[in-house]
């Protein structure tokens, strides 16, 4: 546990910057309408830098920097135009279409400059992991110039205003965004920019308020989100993103009892999930009798956590001829993961394996291969078998259940045929 | 001017014999298409001057996600043999092949040449996918050509295919072959040398390119950053890894150009490591021109890895 928290401490000190920055520009970004505008000035970012290593600079070079950072301000010029522009088309559409120009032109680019291949991956996914104190050094003096200058001018940034301010929110914006993308990845940065922002704006109706309800809650779902990641040994920022997704769901179903009557939205919400549970369970039964040889996701989840559910519908034979083709399976599985392990051990330890010793451990494991799928063959055709004898049964008494749970108005309904 | 006759008759006979051991035109060459620059490599050594070979893939890309351009398809359109190196690992080469509307280099034509047949892959784990589709080396690991022992096999794969499509030339092919595998067998026992000091040594690399190379000159890959390909390391792994770095006193890190270089340095620092970045393929560093400058190279860096610390 120590060391897990030793591990993830300078990742979360990042994410703590960045939910602190990117939480206020979230507010304004949602009140301005342009939701993606984060996307656009990260990609024309990265296209800056790719046009830098195409002209031979190194990635980490201050000149690469200077690449980025002036097409930045250009894209920002561009932004500060589109609410001018956009008369009859919607700024988001004109950002949209930054967007994927600037997308195309450095895959373009690409072609003359192969690391930028590395690089444009790399904002995409980032690596927030990977990044720590040399990094906070440099971001938050930068975040700190750029919230100074915004609390300065906070009456002439915080709506939208004549050219010159609109340039100013877009270009500081863009600085803000060119460094963290670089760290987090366009993905975990329109995270910490929309949702913390989002589950502020509705829970209160003041700046500062939503801006204290942001930053906590960013605070603490990257806190679960790394945690998560640690626990369950995911990637760190897509078990970050869907985190941030999971706690904007809840404050979303929390919402309602903040607002209205508390008796109707639990009604509602209850309701809510009766519809879905009984959707699924509908749609399952329908699966099963149209097509019982097809997957079966819900039947397949519910035997993956409890296998001792297929004992339900399996007769003896097919429980015994399942149970002996699974154990065989794991079997040759085993033995090739065995024959692997021994092939890399002897790699350095003990007398090498000549070349034909390796030949035979090749064709061993290619068999192994074949036979553990042939394994698996007679599990799927088993299991297929068994559960197209079932079909009809088993899909009525599901499509049963899911008439039971579903909320229909069955008393009003009742009431209306007798009366 | 007073010209020895001796000397031109010595001139002219030179003269016939170059114009005879090499077509003098480029036209008349073999168009020869291959998918990676080491198999480009390998076949301009079996074909010497008969053959004009092209390759796909730049040499810094990573060939497993390469897409395929429009100009590829006119690449094929012009060849007459093409190479691939098989095992799941190019298999986007399919789709291009449907493409080019010529049976000759189809799979099964004359033309086609799968660079792994006879190879014995390491790491088999479930059964290849065939054309089309793919999961990840579903049959074994696919960077065979990084064992100097396997160009045997490539070269033998390589010369049949030209000899099949152009007989009147196999002897020049097999006596190409025969040079250049002379020399490698050569260089091979200086390599195998120069790296024994690092037998049993622990080395990290990023991803698992390097069971080939490994094998034949016993070097210890423990673990990797990069498990899955594609998705990024969970913290839980990078902490174990670390943590087996420390024990096993790991000091070295190898990354491929094309691999991201801040998450090597990150386990590198934590450590105590130092990155080494070595090349896959032909040409993806400077001093890789071809597939025995390749070792050459990676061979040198690693052991000035080594020294250096």
């Amino acid at each position: 546990m120590t060391e897990a928290l030793g591990f993830l401490w300078p990742s979360f000190l990042v994410a703590v910057c960045l939910v602190g920055i990117h939480a206020y520009f979230g507010i304004q970004v949602l009140a301005r309408n342009v939701i993606f505008v984060d996307l656009a000035l990260a990609q024309i970012a990265a296209l800056g830098a790719t046009v830098a290593f195409m002209l031979g600079h190194p990635a980490q070079s201050l000149a690469t920097y200077g690449y980025s950072l002036a097409f930045t301000l250009l894209a920002a010029v561009l932004l500060a135009f589109t609410r001018a522009w956009a008369t009859r088309v919607p700024q988001e559409a004109l950002i949209g279409v930054i967007y994927v120009v600037a997308a195309a032109a450095s895959i373009l680019l690409i072609d003359r400059a192969p690391q930028g291949a590395e690089h444009l991956k790399q904002i995409l996914t980032g690596n927030i992991l990977t990044s720590g104190l040399n990094e906070i050094v440099v971001i938050v003096p930068l975040y700190l110039a750029v919230a100074l200058v915004h609390f300065l001018f906070r009456s002439r940034l915080t709506q939208s205003g004549s050219l010159f301010w609109e340039f100013l929110f877009y270009s500081t914006f863009g600085l803000v965004v060119t460094s963290s993308v670089a760290l987090a990845g366009v993905l975990l940065v329109f995270s910490f920019l929309i949702i913390p922002a989002a589950i502020g704006v509705m829970f209160a109706s003041s700046l500062p308020r939503q801006l204290a309800i942001g930053w906590i809650a960013g605070t603490l779902i990257s806190a679960v989100g790394l945690a998560a990641s640690f626990a369950f040994d995911l990637p760190t920022g897509a078990a970050m993103v869907c985190a941030f997704g999971a706690a904007l769901a809840l404050a979303g179903l929390i919402y309602p009892f903040f607002r209205n009557d508390r008796f109707i939205a639990l009604r509602i919400t209850v309701a809510a999930a009766r519809w879905s549970v009984a959707a699924l369970i509908a749609g399952s039964a329908v699966q099963l009798a149209v097509a019982p040889r097809a997957d079966q996701p819900l039947l397949d989840i519910l035997e993956y956590a409890a296998p001792s559910l297929r004992g339900l519908y399996f007769t003896r034979t097919e429980a015994a001829t399942w149970q002996d083709a699974n154990e065989y399976a794991e079997r040759h599985g085993l033995a090739a993961e065995q024959l692997i392990e021994l092939e890399r051990r002897r790699r350095t330890q003990g007398e090498a394996l000549d070349d034909v010793a390796v030949q035979r451990i090749s064709s061993f494991l290619k068999s192994y291969a074949e036979m553990r799928k042939g394994e698996q063959f007679v599990m799927g055709e088993v299991r297929a078998r068994s559960r197209e004898r079932i079909r009809w049964s088993m899909g009525l008494g599901l499509l049963a259940v899911a008439l039971l749970l579903a909320p229909f108005p069955w008393r009003r309904l009742r009431a209306r045929l007798s009366g | 001017m007073w010209l020895h006759p001796l000397l031109v008759a010595l001139c002219f006979a030179s003269g016939l014999a170059l114009a005879q051991s090499s077509p003098a035109r480029a036209q008349d060459r073999i168009h020869v298409t291959t998918t990676t620059t080491d198999l480009r490599s390998l076949a301009e050594a079996v074909g010497g001057d008969f053959i004009d070979a092209v390759s796909l893939v730049p040499a810094n890309f990573d060939a497993e996600e390469y897409q395929p351009k429009p100009q590829d398809v006119m690449r094929l359109r012009n060849a007459r043999l093409v190479v691939r190196v098989g095992l799941d690992y190019d298999l986007w080469f399919d789709r291009l092949l449907e493409a080019s509307a010529k049976r000759d280099i189809k799979r099964g034509g004359p033309g086609y040449v799968d660079a792994s047949f006879g190879i014995a892959p390491l790491e088999v784990r479930g059964v290849t996918v065939g054309p089309g589709d793919g999961h990840a080396h579903g049959s074994g690991n696919p960077h065979y050509w990084l064992d100097p022992k396997n160009a045997e096999f490539i070269t033998a794969n390589i010369l049949e295919g030209l000899t099949r499509i152009d007989p009147a030339n196999a002897g020049t092919y097999e006596t190409n072959r025969k040079a250049f595998l002379e020399r490698l067998v050569q260089k091979l026992t200086e390599w195998e040398t120069r790296l024994a000091p690092l037998k049993s040594m622990p080395i990290i690399a990023y991803h698992n390119s390097w069971p080939y190379f490994a094998r034949r000159f016993r070097l210890d890959f423990a673990d990797f950053i990069e498990i899955k390909p594609g998705v990024p390391p969970s913290p839980s792994h990078l902490a174990g890894l670390i943590q087996k770095m420390r024990t096993r006193g790991v000091r070295i890190v190898v990354r491929e150009p094309h691999e991201p270089e801040r998450d090597a340095a990150f386990v590198a620092v934590k450590a105590g490591a130092s990155v080494v970045v070595l090349a896959t393929s032909v040409g993806a560093l400077p001093n890789t021109d071809d597939y025995l400058s390749l070792f050459e190279a990676n061979v040198a860096t690693l052991i000035d890895a080594v020294v250096a610390r």
